[in-house]
């Protein structure tokens, strides 16, 4: 069951590896994937050149992608949920609040991740005991309680655009409609110890989720110590989800279309599909950058917009088969 | 005769879903290797206990004391070896094969609570054929009947290979056929592994005819408590349940009890 799938993992690895070619290859210049590969000669240095400027954007787009879809296959093992999601959770949202905060305190912006941290995690912790009823989570209540933290955060936002220059304003409504546009090598730096850290806790929970995806009661009931594991999961989503919005604003669907596709491959062994989920959501998200900026090209269309609209279509989909 | 070892005591147990109180002040001894009955109205707190006693519901005064030893300074994994939960039902959202949801029992013993090795594998399928469900360990547990749920669920327990067994009404919802596999596999497992079997249930005739104690529960604390012949009289069933019921006895001293009615 653990690792004996090498065919899994050799095909996640080609969509990966496929998805950050063309992620490279297209933009501005459209680059021919043959020069990339080879390298060689002037067209094939040129392209490589292009490449190295287009590869932080690149890498933040796997890195957004996959701590999305890691966050949100924890949550839907950890809820037993399906539709549980950072988004639909109101963790993006207070996230994005935290990081627009941050922005109007006039502080760093290399320090924002840790800034969308908090706010992901007072947003996670606010729904959590929002939703809590006699002493354990219910699941409805959960997802209006992601309703009103998504509302009140968004109220925030708008305090914020409405205080904030005209241009700051601007750049920071580009960024919460998600953006990939301003990666840099410091901004990676910056995002990777929370995405590590993060992804670490996760991982090492997956045999404990498999027994939340049966019953938070199943859990305890096998030796869990379920209070200090829900903490736990959900402190390492809000890192992952709070460093994903930092640097790429609020991008939906990803933590919640992932999962429910990664599962129907490989099943819902939490040691399996939580890897897995990481790669097709990195892989996900450089492709549809890449569409994003082959759509409208020389212009580019904001990510957020393109994976509510895949999204949203699909999440209504899955709210017809789960009711 | 010397008495029975408890091995649990309740000691003035109370519990509580946030203002609502499930159990007040109880106090229980179970002797190792019994089966006991625990009867009562439903929010009698009957269910309550075996949380608590499962550790799924932390007490919020009183105690259990497992072989005298209270269960709050056991680990939760300790309590888990030695302590198995049947769920009265257990709605699976995600599939699960029904092989991995026995392998499930061996968490408590595996490091991380990964447990797939040989070892468990080998434990979780003699679990199923005991329960005679082996030849469901690749179906999706999700998609199997309600009677096959609970004896995949009593495998998982048998995996789980602890000597106490919590069982949430196992029998409710259950058509005979399935009611019946599922008690025969219950007994001849009990009596095999000189398991202690401590059983919720609604059915006061199923207590009267299986259980070696009864323990009645109103209002959160024992109302009743000793083998069935004893525990189980008109006026005990009278007052835990509102029911009238005539009480015999049948040849080897066991109550028959047949409901008369709602007490006037």
């Amino acid at each position: 069951m653990k690792g004996g799938r090498p065919a899994l993992w050799v095909g996640a690895g080609l969509l990966l590896a496929a998805c950050v070619l063309c992620g490279l290859a297209v933009g501005g210049v459209r680059l021919s994937i043959a020069d990339l590969v080879s390298g060689t000669g002037p067209a094939g240095q040129e392209a490589r050149l292009i490449a190295s400027l287009r590869f932080p954007r690149v890498l933040l787009a796997a890195l957004v992608g996959g701590s999305l879809a890691l966050a949100g296959a924890s949550l839907q093992a950890l809820l037993k949920n399906p539709l549980a999601d950072p988004f639909l959770l109101g963790t993006s949202g207070g996230a994005a609040a935290g990081a627009a905060l941050a922005t109007l305190a006039g502080i760093s912006p290399l320090l924002s991740p840790g800034a969308a941290f908090a706010g992901a995690a007072v947003s996670s912790a606010a729904v959590a005991s929002l939703a809590r009823r006699g002493g354990r989570l219910d699941l409805q209540r959960l997802l209006l309680a992601g309703l009103i933290a998504n509302a009140f955060f968004s109220a925030v936002l708008l305090g914020v655009f409405s205080l904030a220059s005209t241009e700051a304003a601007r750049t920071m409504l580009f960024w919460m409609m998600g953006s990939l546009a301003d990666a840099s090598p410091a901004k990676l730096a910056a995002l990777l110890p929370y995405a590590i850290a993060g992804a670490a806790v996760l991982l090492l929970s997956a045999s404990r989720l498999n027994l939340f995806a049966v019953g938070e009661e199943n859990a305890a009931a096998l030796g869990v110590h379920t209070e200090r594991s829900k903490a736990l999961v959900f402190l390492a989503s809000s890192l992952l989800t709070g460093a994903a919005v930092a640097f790429a604003g609020v991008i939906g669907f990803v933590g919640l279309l992932v999962p429910h596709a990664a599962r129907a491959v490989a099943g819902n062994d939490q040691r399996v599909l939580l890897p897995l989920s990481a790669i097709v959501g990195a892989a996900l998200l450089v492709a549809a950058d890449a569409a994003s900026r082959a759509a409208a090209a020389p212009s580019e269309l904001p990510i957020g917009a393109v994976t509510a609209a895949i999204g949203a279509p699909l999440f209504a989909w899955l709210l017809l088969r789960n009711p | 005769m010397s008495a029975p070892r408890s091995l649990l005591e309740a000691r003035g147990l109370e519990a509580a879903y946030g203002q609502n109180p499930a159990l007040r002040g109880l106090d229980a001894d179970i002797p190792a290797g019994e089966i006991v009955a625990i009867l009562g109205e439903n929010g009698s707190g009957k269910s309550t206990l075996l949380k608590v006693v499962a550790r799924i519901v932390a007490p919020s005064a009183g105690e259990i004391l497992l072989d005298g030893v209270p269960l709050g300074t056991l680990s939760r994994r300790e309590t888990a070896r030695r302590v198995a939960y049947v769920p009265q039902s257990a709605e699976l959202v995600f599939s699960i094969r029904s092989l991995d949801l026995v392998l499930q029992g061996r968490a408590p013993h595996a490091r991380g609570f990964s447990a797939d090795s040989e070892d468990d594998r080998r434990r979780a399928f003699e679990a199923m054929r005991a329960c005679d469900v082996e030849a469901l360990a690749d179906r999706d547990a999700s998609a199997l009947s309600g009677g096959e749920r609970r004896r995949v669920f009593l495998a998982r327990a048998l995996a789980q290979e602890a000597g106490i067994w919590l069982l949430d009404e196992p029998t409710s919802g259950l058509d005979p056929r399935h009611r019946f596999q599922f008690l025969e596999a219950l007994i001849r497992e009990h009596r095999s592994r000189a398991t202690t079997v401590l059983l919720v249930t609604h059915e006061i005739e199923l207590a009267a005819e299986l259980a070696d104690r009864v323990i009645l529960l109103k209002d959160g604390r024992a109302l009743a408590s000793g083998p069935p012949s004893e525990a189980l009289t008109r006026e005990s069933i009278r007052e835990a349940f509102a029911v009238d019921a005539r009480v015999q006895k049948d040849a080897r001293g066991r109550p028959r009890v047949t409901m008369e009615g709602p007490a006037v």
